[in-house]
């Protein structure tokens, strides 16, 4: 074959092939697939972070519950406490062991160089701040339409008194 | 053959988008039918849950952080009427536990009120009796036959957090108490009710976990710090007790304050109640007054009111400490003759003298010297016939008759000046007296040291009640009361330390005059004269083995004192003076 003949039959193959009925059908074959896919990783996203939120939202009722139930029991525990220290029994528990209460004359006071009077107690210092939910941004408790509808409203604000 | 091919493709899709339609109709014709409004509000009813919340209230602490007001578990024992099994059984069970009446229970959730889904059974039952019950419902559960519930099913055990109050009746007269619907009566609870919160809320909580974020936050209540010493509390209840029994009087108070900055730092009061048991309140107080004597009694004090009326004298400038004054016993004033306690006279005097014998003839005169305008400008000054402001439930302002009011007689000038015909608590007594170890100025009794709230602790700042004397006359009058207490002899001195005071006897006024032997025996006092950290108020009603204060109030107040002493952690004078002479 010589080279004019195999440029003939390259443009032929060519032609034909853009001629070829399927592939015009398989480029809108193409097309509705890439869309399925399109719409099936979305759908797929969307459930992965639905399903996470759900989760989440779980474990935050979940230990909202168990927060609860701790702060019971420490107060509990706390009074507990407090009823195995108090006073009346503290003071059987003294006199069990052999104490007894000192009187005035038994006592010698010796100058401390640099005592302090004890203060009334301090049960809290400064902490940190509490998170609540008044602190968490909208941005991420508000839908993507919500967060459209709002900025829109915001950009046309801003606009407003620009003018 | 490819048109054939084509003619089945579109039969096939047409069959499939036909299928593919019929699927939408159907979706949209059930979502709008009358069914699906009905499982849209169930869902509704589902999709959200009322809850009960129970914020824990705010803890009482002394000013040491020993708890004296916290919380403890208890049970709410409920059924699911439309779970419950077995009634009779659930009614045997929890009848059994908590004591009721079984009958009672069974009548209850056989007819229950309309519409009502969950019954409470009972409430606030302990956690021993909640524990009984889980294993009563664990047996039951593990003897029920395969496949089907336990006969005691249906039972619901919630727990939620019930007022404790760890040291039973210690300080019950200051703290008050919690009832069952979470509202506080007398002294603290009350007066920081909104504070101490912590009451029940009634929340619809969203059972969707997307909508979590939307769970309220309950805030616990803010956590008090008071100014009492726990163990000062006990030592002066104590001796209270000891006082009411050995000097057979019918009731007391004792109050001890910090004359700097009003801080109470014991309150004793009878008769006491356990708070936790506030179902027997009843039976131990006719009224509200008697709950705390020392806000919300007032009484006439008798003469330790003489220490004020020597205030207003000093400084108005009415009599010097070494004025004379010749006591023959009687004096006429409006009218009426006014005698000393013993009716005799006790010849020259100065006003030393007068305090020290606590001559009525004296402070009569010296109120009628002073004028009505200006002794009952200094009354009023000290707060008589007004509240202190301390932050305790039900205070009550006593009552001072002045010039001008329908029931004013002359001669009051002259009772008033020794405690008789004026009504005072002894929390007044207290407040109007600081003056005189104060430098002149009056402090604001308060037992709030500090609130601790969101992990943050709010000290309550020193609240004055003005100046109503100068610092000179605050310096004389505590030399004055600490000079006449020594050369009495008095059974309120204590040992190794300096104190100054005053003590009352006064008679107990009853619908038809002056009551025949009964009297009210008071004290009032404070230490170290040098540099006073303690200031006491005693007050016993009808004394019987002796009427007078100086046998009763007095040596009680030392008692009280000596506690005091080494509560505070408060050197001998001796020791005191070496520590401060040293360079």
């Amino acid at each position: 074959m010589n080279l004019p003949q195999a440029s003939r039959s390259i443009e032929h193959f060519l032609h034909a092939y853009a001629m070829a009925p399927w592939r015009a059908q398989r480029q809108w074959i193409g097309a509705i697939l890439l869309g399925v896919i399109g719409v099936g990783m979305v759908a797929a996203l969307y459930l992965d972070i639905t399903s996470q939120a759900a989760i989440a939202g779980r474990q935050i009722q979940n230990m909202r519950d168990d927060i609860v139930a701790m702060e019971l029991v420490n107060a509990d525990l706390q009074s507990q406490l407090a009823q195995a220290t108090s006073s009346s029994s503290m003071e059987k528990r003294a006199r069990d062991l052999g104490y007894e209460p000192v009187k005035p004359a038994d006592l010698q006071y010796l100058p401390v160089p640099g005592f302090v009077e004890p203060q009334p107690v301090i049960l809290a210092t400064a902490g940190g701040l509490r998170p609540s939910a008044a602190s968490v941004a909208p941005e991420y408790t508000e839908s993507l339409f919500a967060w459209l509808g709002r900025t829109l409203e915001a950009s046309a604000e801003n606009r407003t008194e620009a003018r | 053959m490819r048109s054939e091919y084509n003619w089945r493709s579109l039969l096939i899709v047409a069959l499939l988008g036909i299928f593919g339609a019929l699927v939408i109709v159907q979706m949209v014709r059930i979502q709008n039918s009358p069914e699906a409004q009905v499982f849209r509000a169930q869902s509704a009813l589902y999709g959200r849950k009322l809850e009960t919340f129970h914020p824990e209230r705010g803890a009482i602490y002394d000013r040491n952080g020993r708890l004296l007001a916290g919380s403890k578990t208890v049970y709410e024992i409920g059924v699911d009427l439309a779970n419950a099994r077995d009634k009779q059984a659930i009614a045997a069970a929890v009848g059994m536990v908590t004591g009721k009446n079984s009958e009672n229970l069974y009548n209850e959730m056989e007819n229950p009120p309309e519409g009502v889904r969950y019954l409470v059974l009972a409430d606030f039952v302990d956690t021993s009796a909640a524990e009984q019950l889980k294993q009563v419902m664990d047996s039951a559960r593990q003897m029920a036959a395969p496949g089907q519930g336990s006969r005691l099913q249906g039972i619901a055990l919630n727990a939620h957090p019930q007022r404790d109050y760890p040291e039973g009746e210690l300080g019950s007269n200051l703290l008050g108490f919690v009832s069952y619907e979470g509202r506080g009566y007398f002294g603290i609870e009350e007066k920081y009710n909104s504070l101490l919160a912590g009451n029940a809320v009634q929340v619809w909580v969203p059972t969707d976990p997307n909508r979590a974020i939307e769970l309220p936050n309950m805030p616990t209540g803010t956590t008090l710090v008071l100014t009492i010493d726990r163990g000062l509390q006990a030592d002066v209840e104590e001796i209270l007790g000891e006082a009411l029994s050995d000097y057979g009087a019918d009731q007391g108070t004792i109050v001890v304050m910090d004359p700097r900055n009003g801080g109470i730092l014991a309150l004793a009061s009878s008769p006491r109640m356990d708070p936790n048991d506030f179902g027997s309140y009843g039976s131990i107080y006719h009224n509200a007054s008697e709950f705390d004597r020392a806000v919300s009694m007032p009484y006439e004090p008798g003469s330790v009111m003489k220490v004020l009326t020597m205030a207003a004298a000093l400084d108005s400038g009415t009599v010097v400490p070494s004025t004379p004054f010749m006591d023959t016993g009687a004096i006429q004033v409006g009218g009426a003759i006014i005698r000393n306690w013993n009716d005799e006279a006790w010849g020259p005097q100065d006003m030393v003298g007068c305090l020290q014998h606590s001559l009525n003839v004296c402070m009569a005169w010296v109120a009628e010297r002073m004028g009505a305008d200006t002794f009952y400008g200094y009354m009023n000054r000290f707060g008589f016939g007004h509240l202190t402001g301390v932050d305790l439930a039900g205070e009550a302002a006593g009552r001072l008759k002045v010039p001008g009011d329908s029931d004013w007689y002359p001669v009051d000038l002259g009772t008033n000046a020794f405690g008789q015909g004026v009504s005072v608590t002894p929390m007044q007594m207290l407040t109007a007296a600081s003056a005189v170890p104060n430098g002149g100025r009056m402090v604001v009794p308060h037992v709030l040291s500090a609130m601790v709230r969101d992990g943050r602790q709010y000290s309550v700042p020193i609240q004055y009640a003005g100046s109503p004397i100068s610092p000179e006359t605050a310096r004389t009058l505590n030399e004055m009361l600490a000079v006449s207490l020594e050369q009495e002899s008095s059974s309120a001195l204590v040992p190794g330390y300096r104190v100054a005071g005053k003590t009352g006897t006064a008679e107990i006024p009853g619908p038809y005059g002056y009551e025949t032997g009964a009297t009210n025996a008071s004290f009032i006092g404070w230490g170290p004269v040098d540099d006073p950290r303690f200031m006491i108020y005693v007050w016993l009603e009808r004394p019987s083995t002796s009427i007078w204060g100086s046998e009763t109030a007095a040596p009680t107040f030392s008692l009280v004192a000596q506690k005091a002493i080494l509560a505070l952690n408060i050197a001998p004078d001796s020791v005191r003076k070496e520590i401060a002479a040293k360079p």
